[in-house]
């Protein structure tokens, strides 16, 4: 079990020729994932690493089955691959494209809501359940399979905790990037949830920053539904008020936006808190995971 | 971007929405023509302008030159004066506040109405949210007239309905056709020719651009000549270059390949006594070009003494960005120390890469940090 995904997820990459799309195809081949085909509009015909790539997702799914839909698309045409997606029925759709109109993420999201396609993102590395399958773009070698939950809207931190973990023999259960907003599809309260009914998952690790208020949502599942422990990291301490700090949703705008608000209401809800990977390395060995 | 007040009036004014009369001051501007008594309002992108000291009545040309001087010669929280329009006085009978802007948890545009005018509506919020109407907006159905008849009647506003579901209409119009995150009026006040609305918000999404031809560009262009900010050569270098670059006055430069990694670099470099010069963030895709881009910005702020960089590849391809830091090195001459943390995606050929000009890339972010703080020091 892990949350999302396992071990015979069928992938389907839109934007699969392109310079990402394609390494990073090779790259979760080698890991293991199932990707059955791609899409590029205008492509269609040609492969991929032996995937065949498509120039519809409906002629993709007339041939292979689908079980998520992980988007490589640029951000001027995101909005369109998503709604393809969607259209088509996918459940599960990652968009990892950063930059995408607020607009347009605001159609895509309500339009999947609709018709009921679960989106994660966008800005995105996507989602991992190590030794299972991997929907992203998290570096294999700082993974490893275990039980350790991690949310993150950053997926470079996701990557610098997943790295310490791995190296002290401590693995995941899954990693999943939520994006770094301003705007989300799933988002850490939704991936608390499903960490807290997951029985590979025995700890589960939240890496937030400042921006918005989405940590004190979650702070108030943790307070009143989790009953798994949960280790929080809030980036963000440094940063002046008013900047964007590299992530869109990433600026301190109001009060309940900043690090030190997010930390002590994650405190007082009973999650552990921590400054560094190392805190959240020696916080899990503690409790014995 | 936030446009200044005398930008979203204008588009307010194109969209049928109706304005005081103004007129934006210029060197050249004759003040005996304005038709006393008139406010002269700092153009500043900052809330709470009148508190402030940022908006002056004036009752005569004498008056005016003397306030005029006065409002240029100041800065209001950290934002020089450089443009101030003059506006006609206008008797308000009563303030309401009318605003659209995306509602990030709930992910929808919202409608916010309130009969509070004129303060900043946080603080109603805070202290009486009784006073603040709001409704969702579904982006496939658009805004409806029935909602907006709502909002009328909670708010008090019945007596002026046709003016202002036509005003709402327009600010819609305006938030969806420009890619508004934010539009605001506040106040929108009661007068005796009917509503007016006395300030202008508008906060556009540049991530859209891209959509709108050269307007952006030309609105940005217009703020650089209104003075909107004295910015830093790496500020302006990192703006060309759509690099993420935040200023912080220390000596310790630093660039990372990811948000989360940059701001934990930070945090723990003020844990460990050393001061930022700025963050720097080369965003999921970044390759060669854009180290090379970050390395001239960080670098372009003579007071860095040592360079932090912080890479733990995903998107980001160590053998790229590595290529980009040896280009850098061999067309510039660095008299500063560099101090690298390099690993993920590709490391293996991005560290050999570096070897080629003698530098060895640390695996640990915590050492990497020590490392610089400690070279600081040292020097």
């Amino acid at each position: 079990m892990a949350i999302l995904i396992h071990e015979n997820t069928r992938v389907l990459v839109q934007g699969i020729t392109g310079r990402v799309g394609s390494f990073q195809t090779k790259v979760m081949q080698e890991y293991g994932t199932n990707i059955v085909a791609g899409v590029t509009p205008g492509k269609g015909g040609t492969m991929v690493d032996e995937i065949p790539v498509y120039d519809l997702v409906e002629e993709a799914l007339s041939e292979h089955e689908v079980d998520v839909a992980l988007s490589f698309v640029p951000a001027r045409f995101a909005k369109d691959g998503a709604i393809e997606a969607i259209d088509n029925g996918i459940h599960l759709l990652v968009l990892t494209a950063e930059g995408i109109p607020d607009q347009d993420v605001l159609t895509v999201l309500h339009y999947a809501a609709i018709k009921g396609t679960r989106v994660l993102g966008p800005d995105t590395p996507g989602l991992v359940s190590p030794g299972k399958c991997k929907v992203g773009v998290h570096p294999n070698r700082v993974l490893k399979e275990g039980h350790v939950g991690i949310v993150s809207k950053s997926g470079a931190l996701s990557y610098e905790v997943c790295k310490l973990l791995t190296k002290h023999g401590v693995g995941q259960s899954t990693i999943v990037g939520i994006g770094g907003g301003p705007l989300w599809g799933l988002t850490q309260r939704d991936v608390l949830g499903m960490f807290e009914e997951d029985p590979d998952t025995k700890v589960v690790v939240m890496l937030g920053e400042v921006g918005g208020t989405m940590e004190h949502e979650a702070a108030a599942l943790i307070e009143k539904d989790m009953t798994k422990p949960v280790i929080s990291l809030i980036v963000g301490s440094a940063a002046p008020k008013g900047a964007r700090m590299g992530h869109a949703g990433a600026i301190i705008e109001g009060a309940g936006e900043t690090a030190a608000s997010k930390i002590s209401a994650l405190k007082e809800a009973g999650s552990l808190t921590a400054r560094d990977p190392a805190e959240i390395l020696s916080r899990i060995k503690t409790l014995g995971v | 971007m936030r446009l200044l007040e005398f930008q979203a009036k204008r588009l307010f004014s194109e969209h049928g929405i109706p304005i005081p009369k103004n007129v934006l001051l210029k060197a050249s501007t004759d003040l005996e023509s304005l038709p006393y008594p008139v406010v002269l309002k700092a153009q500043v992108p900052v809330g709470g302008r009148g508190k402030a000291g940022a908006i002056k009545p004036v009752t005569d040309a004498n008056e005016a030159a003397v306030v005029l001087n006065e409002l240029l010669s100041i800065s209001i929280r950290g934002n020089p004066v450089r443009a101030v329009l003059a506006e006609e006085k206008v008797e308000v009978q009563k303030e309401f506040y009318l605003a659209l802007l995306i509602d990030k948890l709930a992910g929808l545009p919202v409608i916010i109405a309130s009969d509070a005018g004129g303060v900043d509506i946080e603080q109603v919020d805070r202290e009486s949210p009784e006073q603040i109407v709001k409704k969702y907006i579904d982006p496939s159905i658009g805004l409806s007239n029935y909602t907006v008849r709502y909002l009328a009647k909670r708010i008090g506003v019945e007596e002026h309905l046709r003016d202002f579901v036509k005003l709402a209409y327009s600010l819609f119009d305006i938030f969806q056709s420009y890619d508004g995150t934010l539009v605001e009026i506040n106040p929108l006040a009661v007068t005796a020719n009917g509503l007016l609305a006395l300030d202008a918000k508008i906060v556009l999404d540049d991530k859209a651009a891209y959509r709108h031809g050269d307007l952006f560009g030309r609105l940005k262009d217009e703020q650089t000549q209104s003075g909107k900010n004295g910015r830093s050569r790496a500020e302006q270098l990192a703006e060309e270059k759509g690099i993420t670059y935040v200023s912080l006055g220390g000596n310790v430069g630093m660039i990372s390949d990811g948000a989360g990694t940059g701001m934990l670099t930070l945090d723990l470099l003020q844990d460990a006594g050393g001061r930022a010069a700025n963050f720097c963030e080369l965003g999921g895709f970044g390759g060669k070009e854009s180290m090379q881009q970050a390395l001239e910005v960080v670098l372009a702020n003579p007071r860095v003494d040592v360079l932090l960089i912080s890479l733990i590849g995903g998107l980001t391809r160590m053998d790229e960005v590595a290529d980009g830091i040896v280009a850098y090195l061999k067309g510039h001459e660095v008299s500063i120390p560099l101090v690298i943390r390099m690993c993920g995606t590709q490391e293996e050929a991005g560290r050999a890469r570096l070897q080629t000009v003698g530098i060895e890339a640390l695996d640990d972010l915590p050492t990497a940090i020590r490392t610089a703080v400690d070279t600081v020091k040292g020097s």
